[in-house]
């Protein structure tokens, strides 16, 4: 419970403590006679204060990594040590526990209950460890929250009632509540226009530079890695590349774009 | 169309569970159904059977009125009436066989009937097909045969004696022949003594006849024969009746039972038809691209509505063959279970192609009728939905009103169609206002849902609020669908509720009624008349402890030649008693007046059927032939029971007039002061005085018992159509999980554990089945006080709540919800994340 109210860091810049640790990751499927590798070998680190952006062509398995990493799924080999507890071995019980307090995601789509408002579905993570959000400490959060993604005055909307812009910060807001050692988003500006895009990954960025929210981003999108700290660059089912860019406030993305091109993509 | 077709067919096995579910819904309705028409057809064949068993191949049965019977001057009369080619007289008594091997404190044996028969006569009407021994031959030889039942259970072999145990000194007779059967003469208890007619006369020191079974001469009509005896008999009273009148009157007593059962099968086959509904909508709803797609590809309207009615036609023939086949079972476990209906047993269900028939076409008609809006709602979706990325509730899918009313009125068309015959009109405007009660509920529940969604939900607050909160808000998602999966379950539990509502009243009534017309605790029955002379009246009130003694004769009279039953009492007993209620007339007056003679107090329900009133006179017609004048003194609100309703009370003077020899019990009221002691040398001295003493807690309880079977089975019978609403919740429950699988994986990713997951689908059933239970609840309170007022019910005795059925129904609405969300919760609890999120 005190997990839930932890504090992000307020360091502005990276420390050097690794906060998630990916060893030697592989990840496999059976279709039929054959077997997809959708993960042939990955480690990484990423230290908590961190921006790291994961970049790769269609299918090279960037999704696949994000949900390993984020304890969603279960690697065929290898380890994932999240904020010093390693998924793999703990119980379906305690990895939800862990996934609750001290991660949060933000997908391409679809990320709200139809049901709830969007206090509600903010407050998902609280309701669903068993506390009221509607008074108190948790309350002050929701509100902050709800300023941060910028939707005041929309908190009794439900979900159809947004747009899709809308609704993605709502995602990232529901994300950020329990104030997690890690956020993780999986295109999140997918399906969205240039500049609610835009709105989204501003928000992210306030996050990570003003709190010290340590974020994993999947994106197809150099503009969107640009804000990112460090960009890896997965193909095949490994890391191919790592591109250092940085704390930069302007996002400047012609660097990246360079590098990129060097690489091909 | 083949191509379609063979869609349809992976449609179904796509999704087997509920393709299953659906069928089994179909069949268990189907079953219900299906086991009403049999056993009723087992009824009707029973009837035949008894009634051909009773009058075998008589034509007419001339009926004697009275202890003393038919004269011989009579039988006489209808031999020699033209038309009439035989005419077989027989004699018939209650007695107990060897009642000298009784003692005292023994309990007295199952009585006997004892047949006197003219042998030469009766062989030509009766067939009396022999195990051994040989047929009677001569009127007055010392023989007897016995039927199979009382051989068994008495031990008798051919040369056995029997003790006939007569109202003066016992006759001894010997088995010469033992029956094949019981029938024709066993009556209820099965136990028959055949003796030639003077030799049975002479044992009770009788000489009237009990009956004359009249066989017609080739060629000549019954009414000619009837219209002669009418004008040649005229000196006593009699009943005339044929084989059909004697069916007639055996079937109303089973009209209550057949007209229930249908009901049940009407509920059923409704709760059946939502199911259906649900499922084939799911269909349309999950295919909506896939048939958009076939738009697209040119399919036309019809080609895609007939994807869904195929599918329904599989089901429906499926369903409906294994509901026929599991109806056999099903009626013949009801047979065992009831044993007899009304005055008929019921030896089990007979299959006929008729009801097979009947059976088969009401599972296709309910499920196409169920599956016409579902397929017009296919053969609508517009080719761009094919296109769409996103799926959203299309409005179509929401179930009218307009449809549920057309199915229910299916079902209720078919149902007059295959009315079980014995029913009645009565029976039938009973069971279709209560019909048109279940619809009346079904329509209301959609509108108030979200009330009810409130209420049901608050139990599982304190344990789960987030469970209950998604619970809620998922039963409203989809009105339609949660207003008919309630609605199943409603008419269900209304039924379990009603029946418990009119059973507990049937068994108040039948308490409160023999109490109040029985002036004392314990009634001393006789199965022959105690004259005065034997002054039993003296010997038991000087038996300690003894307050009162009463004498009571049931016998039949004949009121304005029509027959009815009539009881004779003491007026004063009854006015000390003071329970015995009138609604019209003076009370002491009254009771005083029929022990004048000369008066007679009717009871209420014939009085208000007749237009009867206080002041009017009747006229009674005596054994021989004249008439007394009784002028009605008072209505009662009820009177004892007899053998066709309620009877008409008179005094003892007027009784004996009438034919009356004695009385064949005796009230007994006990001192306040009266203890276990003197209780029981009353029991002992009445069994020595051939006096069966019968507490009237028993008589009540034997009742009771009695509507406990009848309303059990019936309880099951209701069950069933609650089962078949638990497979609707399984549906639907299935269905919003796979519908919900994105919205489960988003929470599974934020951190909702999978039993938290498993939880909010089977606290979303609890909420359901909560809604169902107060529906139902409400709705059967409701119909089981309009059962009661409709069938004549007492006013006086309040319709209580029946706690039991209600708790019952409580228990087992939101339990087999529950239960109902095993699987579903289950699915729902394994989706896996990764999956859910990567759904498109
Ligand atoms: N459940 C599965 N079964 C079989 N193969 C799978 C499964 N999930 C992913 N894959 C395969 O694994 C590989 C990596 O998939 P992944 O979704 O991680 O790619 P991605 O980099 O996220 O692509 P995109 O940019 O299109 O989202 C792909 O080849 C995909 O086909
Ligand atoms: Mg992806």
């Amino acid at each position: 419970m005190t997990a839930l109210l932890d504090a992000p860091t307020s360091a502005a810049e990276p420390t050097a403590a690794p906060i998630l640790q990916a060893r030697d990751l592989t990840k496999s499927y059976p279709l039929g006679e054959t077997t997809v590798h959708a993960l042939r070998g990955v480690s990484l680190s990423v230290a908590a204060g961190e921006f790291v952006a994961l970049m790769g062509p269609s299918g090279s398995g960037k999704s696949t990594l994000l949900h390993l990493l984020g304890g969603l799924d279960l690697p065929t080999s290898g380890e994932v040590e999240l904020a010093g507890e390693v998924i793999s071995r703990l119980s379906d019980d305690r990895a939800t526990r862990l996934r609750r307090d001290r991660t949060g995601f933000v997908f391409q789509s679809f990320n709200l209950i139809p049901l709830l408002d969007v206090t509600e579905n903010i407050a998902l993570p609280f309701t669903i460890a068993g506390q009221d959000p509607s008074r108190g400490e948790l309350a002050a959060r929701l509100g902050d929250m709800i300023e941060l993604v910028d939707l005041l005055g929309k908190e009794h909307h439900r979900p159809d009632q947004l747009s899709h812009g809308e609704q993605q910060r709502v995602a990232v807001a529901r994300a950020l509540v329990t104030g997690p050692a890690l956020l993780f988003a999986d295109e999140p500006t997918g399906n969205l226009d240039y500049t609610t895009g835009n709105e989204i990954l501003d928000a992210l960025w306030r996050s990570c530079h003003e709190r010290g929210q340590t974020i994993v981003l999947v994106t197809h999108d150099a503009k969107a890695a640009a804000y990112a700290d460090r960009v890896l660059v997965v193909g095949d089912g490994r890391i191919r590349d790592t591109i250092e860019l940085g704390r930069r406030a302007d996002h400047d993305a012609t660097v990246l774009i360079g590098r990129l091109a060097q690489l091909g993509l | 169309m083949r191509g379609l077709h063979a869609l349809a067919w992976r449609g179904l096995r796509a999704r087997t569970l509920r393709s299953v579910l659906t069928m089994s819904g179909v069949a268990l309705g189907v079953a219900v159904l299906f086991a009403g028409i049999a056993t009723d057809a087992g009824i009707e064949a029973s009837v035949d059977r008894t009634v051909e068993g009773l009058v075998g191949r008589a034509d007419l049965r001339v009926a004697a009125f009275g202890e003393a019977g038919l004269s011989p001057a009579t039988v006489e009369a209808i031999s020699a009436t033209p038309g009439v080619a035989v005419a077989a007289p027989a004699f018939e008594r209650r007695t107990y066989l060897g009642l000298d091997r009784f003692g005292p404190g023994d309990a007295l044996p199952a009585p006997v009937t004892v047949v006197g028969i003219d042998p030469s006569a009766e062989l030509r009407l009766h067939d009396l097909t022999l195990a051994s021994g040989a047929h009677l031959t001569r009127l007055d030889e010392p023989s007897a045969l016995v039927g199979a039942t009382l051989a068994r259970s008495d031990d008798l072999v051919l040369g056995s004696e029997l003790t006939i145990q007569g109202p003066a000194a016992p006759t001894t007779v010997r088995v010469v022949g033992i029956l094949a059967e019981d029938d024709p003469y066993a009556g209820p208890t099965g136990r028959a003594v055949v003796m030639p007619l003077t030799t049975a006369q002479a044992a009770f020191d009788a000489s009237g006849f009990t009956r004359v079974d009249v066989g017609i001469a080739p060629g000549t009509a019954p009414s000619v024969v009837v219209e002669a005896l009418e004008g040649s008999l005229l000196e006593e009273p009699y009943v005339l009746s044929s084989p059909r009148e004697l069916g007639l009157a055996m079937r109303a007593s089973t009209g209550d039972f057949a007209a229930t059962t249908a009901l049940i099968a009407a509920v059923a086959l409704f709760a059946g038809a939502f199911l259906i509904f649900n499922t084939l909508s799911m269909t349309v709803v999950e295919r909506v691209r896939e048939l958009g797609l076939l738009r697209a590809a040119g399919a036309t309207r019809s080609q895609v509505a007939s994807f869904i009615l195929v599918q329904a036609v599989v089901i429906g023939a499926v369903g409906s063959t294994i509901g026929i086949v599991s109806g056999i079972a099903l009626a013949t476990g009801m047979a065992a279970w009831i044993g007899t209906v009304g005055d008929v047993a019921l030896p089990g269900p007979v299959v006929t192609p008729e009801g097979v028939l009947a059976a088969f076409a009401m599972g296709m008609a309910v499920t196409l009728a169920a599956a016409l809006e579902p397929a017009r709602q296919a053969g609508r979706i517009p080719p761009v939905e094919a296109l769409k990325s996103r799926m959203d509730l299309p409005a179509a899918r929401r179930a009218r009103l307009r449809w549920l009313v057309a199915v229910f009125l299916l079902v209720g068309v078919f149902g007059l169609l295959i009315w079980p015959r014995a029913a009645g009109d009565a029976g039938l405007i009973r069971a279709l206002a209560v019909y048109a009660a279940l619809l009346v509920v079904a329509l209301c529940v959609p509108f108030l849902l979200p009330f009810l969604t409130r209420v049901a939900g608050l139990p599982f607050i304190p344990v789960a609020r987030l469970e209950e909160r998604l619970a809620r808000a998922s039963v409203l998602r989809d009105r339609g669908r949660a207003a008919m999966t309630v609605s199943a379950l409603t008419v269900g539990l209304a039924m379990i509720v009603a029946l418990g509502g009119v059973g507990q009243h049937a068994r108040a009534a039948a308490g409160a009624w023999i109490a109040d017309v029985v002036p004392g605790d314990v009634l001393l029955t006789s199965i022959f008349p105690r004259t005065v002379d034997e002054g039993l009246d003296d010997i038991l009130s000087e038996l300690p402890g003894v307050a009162s003694i009463s004498p009571i004769a049931s016998f039949d009279l004949a009121i304005d030649g029509v027959r009815v039953d009539g009881a004779a009492m003491v007026g004063s007993d009854l006015a000390s008693d003071g329970r015995f209620h009138l609604v019209s007339g003076e009370r002491s007056a009254a009771l005083a007046a029929i022990d004048a003679g000369g008066s007679v107090i009717v009871p209420a329900t014939v009085a208000e059927r007749d237009g009867l009133a206080v002041g009017d006179e009747l006229d009674g017609t005596t054994t021989n032939g004249s008439v007394v004048v009784l002028r009605i003194v008072g209505i009662a609100e009820r009177t004892l029971p007899g053998d066709g309703g309620e009877a008409f009370v008179v005094g003892w003077p007027d009784a004996a007039q009438l034919g009356v020899a004695g009385a064949d019990a005796y009230a007994v009221r006990f001192a306040p002061d009266a203890d276990a002691a003197a209780r029981e040398t009353l029991a002992d001295e009445a069994r020595s005085l051939a006096l069966d003493p019968v507490p009237l807690g028993r008589i009540q309880g034997v009742i009771g018992a009695a509507l406990d079977r009848v309303f059990g089975l019936f309880d099951a019978l209701a069950l069933v159509a609650i089962v078949v609403a638990a497979l609707g919740i399984v549906n639907t429950l299935t269905m919003n999980v796979f519908e919900r699988v994105r919205e489960i994986g988003v929470l599974r990713a934020a951190g909702m554990t999978r039993r938290q997951v498993w939880r909010s689908v089977v606290v979303e059933a609890g909420v359901t089945g909560g809604i169902g239970a107060i529906c139902g609840i409400a709705a059967g309170l409701l119909i089981g006080a309009l059962m009661v007022v409709l069938a004549g019910g007492r006013p006086d005795v309040a319709i209580g709540v029946p706690w039991l059925s209600v708790a019952v129904a409580l228990v087992f609405g939101i339990g087999l919800a529950m239960l109902a969300a095993a699987y579903p919760a289950r699915l729902a609890a394994r989706v896996s994340i990764v999956r859910a999120v990567g759904y498109e």
